[in-house]
């Protein structure tokens, strides 16, 4: 075992890394809650956005916060058309055939950024933010201010998210769809327009969390389309409707990945932490009931 | 075991009354297999002629994920289970035959037989707690499992001829290729092996469709409660789907180590599971031939385009489009959109000609 000094490094970035799969994760569950829709092009859309920041602000030479404008734009703007486009058409069928669906999404982006944004040839791209320059010192520890925006905005947005689910009259209307999307309609809520705002939040979300995990990890249009699977884990923990228990489990899953790293024994197979936990959380929830996807599979 | 008594049973009944109980073959049905043997005996003995050996290579590529898509085609068509971790149980039948290979000199079929069988235990070992689970939450930790799995893969590799229980060993200079089997040494007699252990298992997965298992597992695709309330052992028939499938996948593991002589874990990357499924889902999931179509979608179509110099980046961007398409206008894939269409489209052309025709 490394002394704790080795560790101490790795709390800093564990945070960050867990503040930011906690963003990617309450993105997914209020989309999920309103329209049984998982967004697994989450982490596509916020490459895509990325990569759009990058070719601004290094090739037409664009001022950085046009740039990480252009990202939030995109991945909102993606995400709100496929929204409109698929959603309603797919709006009565299984979770798992809107989910596969949004895969179809992925490819299509994945195929279009490797075209677009070649990667062969080994020049890496990265996206730095100019908060990474300035930070301070916990201790012996240096902290940049993007640790610091990733964490705080994956709280953030935890606590102002549930506020909107439980105080707001959009997000009752959510939760309304969740339960049952026909009754709701029925009610008089304009189910189009609560699905419409909710892909448009999940999008905007998508695009900051690419902007935050193209600085923290790496801006690699693989990379970040499959990183989603990593905070899909924390979904999965809070089983696709618990922000609180997202928020934890996210934290978890960054704390423990990074905190692997200086194990010797285990530091090649701390990729594997999202999976493990997400696996185990599965597995023990799923001991006591059957874990009902549907209505319709009930 | 049922089946000798089943067969005793109808052939008495079928003294009893010849005419109803023998089904001679209708018309279209000979057909069917009449085309069935004319492209098998065409895959078999003219392909390996017409082509180069690269084409060769991709043909052996093709009967490989040939075996994987219909394995997969039979747990999302058949029984209504998707699974995203289908290439991390390709790479464990690899895996499996690759180790065995290097130790032993066991004839090649007998090593894809152990491949096969290791693979299907690893693969009830991971479905048996997966199974309480289902829909989205399986298809979620089937990809949460084969993520996992990769990573133990990347960290463990392939053996490559080292000693001890893993086989590698990385300061090896010379590694030797994976052997093959002496009588199908050469890439055109590879190919030709791995075809017929395709259709081999082609034929598994057939004769599970049409009889006890296939009804079962039709039944619980409708609906589980339905089956389960007629009596279905629904938890069996489904581990059944996943031990049939793991078997498949293994073996077509075993056989893609000898197709490419030298494994690494970057051969196996866990979002392949994700493409895999798309294409699939493309060539269709209730028809046998879909596995077909789809892995020639999978593997030749990006041979051709490498050959044309065009990025193979165009077919990921198609395979997305197609499984949106699929998932919203065409659930039977290319094999059953593409006749369907050109039926409609001759429907079309024959009326419009008729119309004209008392005019003129």
């Amino acid at each position: 075992m490394p002394p704790w000094d080795n560790f101490e490094p790795f709390i800093v970035s564990g945070l960050a890394l867990g503040g930011v799969y906690a963003l990617s994760g309450v993105g997914l569950v209020v989309l999920y809650r309103a329209t049984g829709v998982l967004y697994l092009a989450f982490g596509a859309v916020g490459a895509l956005g990325a990569l759009v920041a990058w070719s601004l602000i290094t090739r037409a030479g664009a001022p950085g916060w046009v740039g990480w404008l252009a990202c939030i734009v995109v991945a909102a703007a993606v995400t709100f058309g496929y929204g409109l486009l698929f959603g309603p058409a797919l709006a009565k069928r299984d979770p798992l055939v809107k989910a596969v669906a949004t895969i179809g999404l992925t490819l299509i982006l994945y195929g279009a950024m490797d075209l677009l944004w070649t990667t062969s040839g080994g020049q890496a791209r990265s996206l730095t933010l100019p908060t990474d320059n300035g930070g301070f010192t916990v201790g012996t520890v240096q902290v940049t201010w993007t640790q610091v925006i990733a964490l705080g905005a994956g709280v953030v947005l935890t606590v102002v998210t549930s506020a909107f689910l439980r105080y707001t009259k959009l997000g009752t209307a959510m939760r309304a769809m969740a339960n049952d999307r026909e009754i709701t309609a029925t009610l008089g809520v304009p189910v189009r327009r609560v699905e419409a705002a909710a892909w448009l939040g999940c999008g905007v979300l998508a695009g900051v969390a690419g902007l935050l995990l193209a600085d923290l990890v790496a801006l690699d249009a693989t990379t970040l389309t499959f990183l989603v699977i990593s905070s899909l884990a924390a979904v999965l923990v809070g089983q696709l409707r618990s922000i609180p228990v997202t928020f934890a489990a996210a934290i978890l899953v960054g704390l423990l990945h990074d905190l692997l790293t200086p194990i010797v024994a285990l530091t090649n197979y701390r990729d594997m932490t999202p999976f493990v936990i997400a696996v185990i959380a599965l597995l023990v929830m799923s001991r006591h009931r059957v874990i009902v996807t549907s209505r319709e599979e009930a | 075991m049922s089946e000798p008594k089943g067969r005793g049973a109808a052939a008495t009944l079928e003294r009893a009354n010849p005419v109803r109980l023998r089904r001679r073959p209708t018309r279209p049905q000979l057909v069917k297999w009449g085309i069935t043997a004319v492209l098998v005996l065409f895959a078999l003995f003219a392909l390996p002629q017409l082509m180069s050996l690269y084409y060769v290579d991709t043909m052996t590529q093709v009967a490989v994920y040939s075996m994987v898509a219909v394995a997969l085609g039979v747990l999302v068509g058949r029984v209504g289970l998707v699974s995203l971790g289908q290439v991390a149980v390709l790479a464990i039948g690899a895996w499996s035959a690759a180790r065995l290979l290097f130790a032993t000199t066991q004839p090649y079929p007998l090593i894809l037989l152990e491949a096969g069988l290791i693979t299907m235990v690893a693969g009830v070992l991971i479905g048996l707690p997966a199974l309480r689970l289902r829909g989205l939450y399986l298809a979620l930790i089937t990809l949460m499992l084969a993520g996992g799995i990769t990573v133990v893969l990347a960290t463990v590799n392939f053996p490559n001829g080292g000693h001890g229980f893993l086989g590698y060993n990385g300061s090896l200079l010379h590694i030797p290729p994976i052997r093959r089997p002496s009588i199908a040494a050469g890439d055109p007699a590879y190919y030709r092996f791995s075809v017929i252990i395709a259709i081999l298992m082609f034929a598994l997965v057939l004769a599970h469709i049409k009889t006890k298992p296939g009804r079962a597992w039709a039944a619980i695709r409708q609906s589980e409660a339905a089956a389960l309330a007629a009596g279905i052992n629904t938890t069996l028939y489904k581990l059944w789907a996943f031990a049939l499938a793991s078997f498949i996948t293994g073996v077509a593991g075993g056989v893609l180590a000898g197709a490419i002589h030298y494994l690494y874990s970057i051969n196996f990357p866990a979002q392949d599971s994700i493409t895999l499924l798309a294409v699939v889902l493309m060539g269709g999931v209730y028809n046998l031939w879909g596995a077909g179509v789809a892995a020639l979608l999978y593997q030749f179509l990006p041979s051709l385009l490498n050959n044309w110099g065009v990025s193979a980046d165009w077919l990921v961007i198609l395979f997305g489009v197609g499984v949106l398409q699929v998932l919203t206008t065409a659930p039977a894939g290319l094999v059953d959109q593409v006749p369907r269409d050109l039926a409609r489209l001759r429907h079309r052309l024959s009326r419009r000609r008729g119309k004209r025709a008392p005019h003129d």
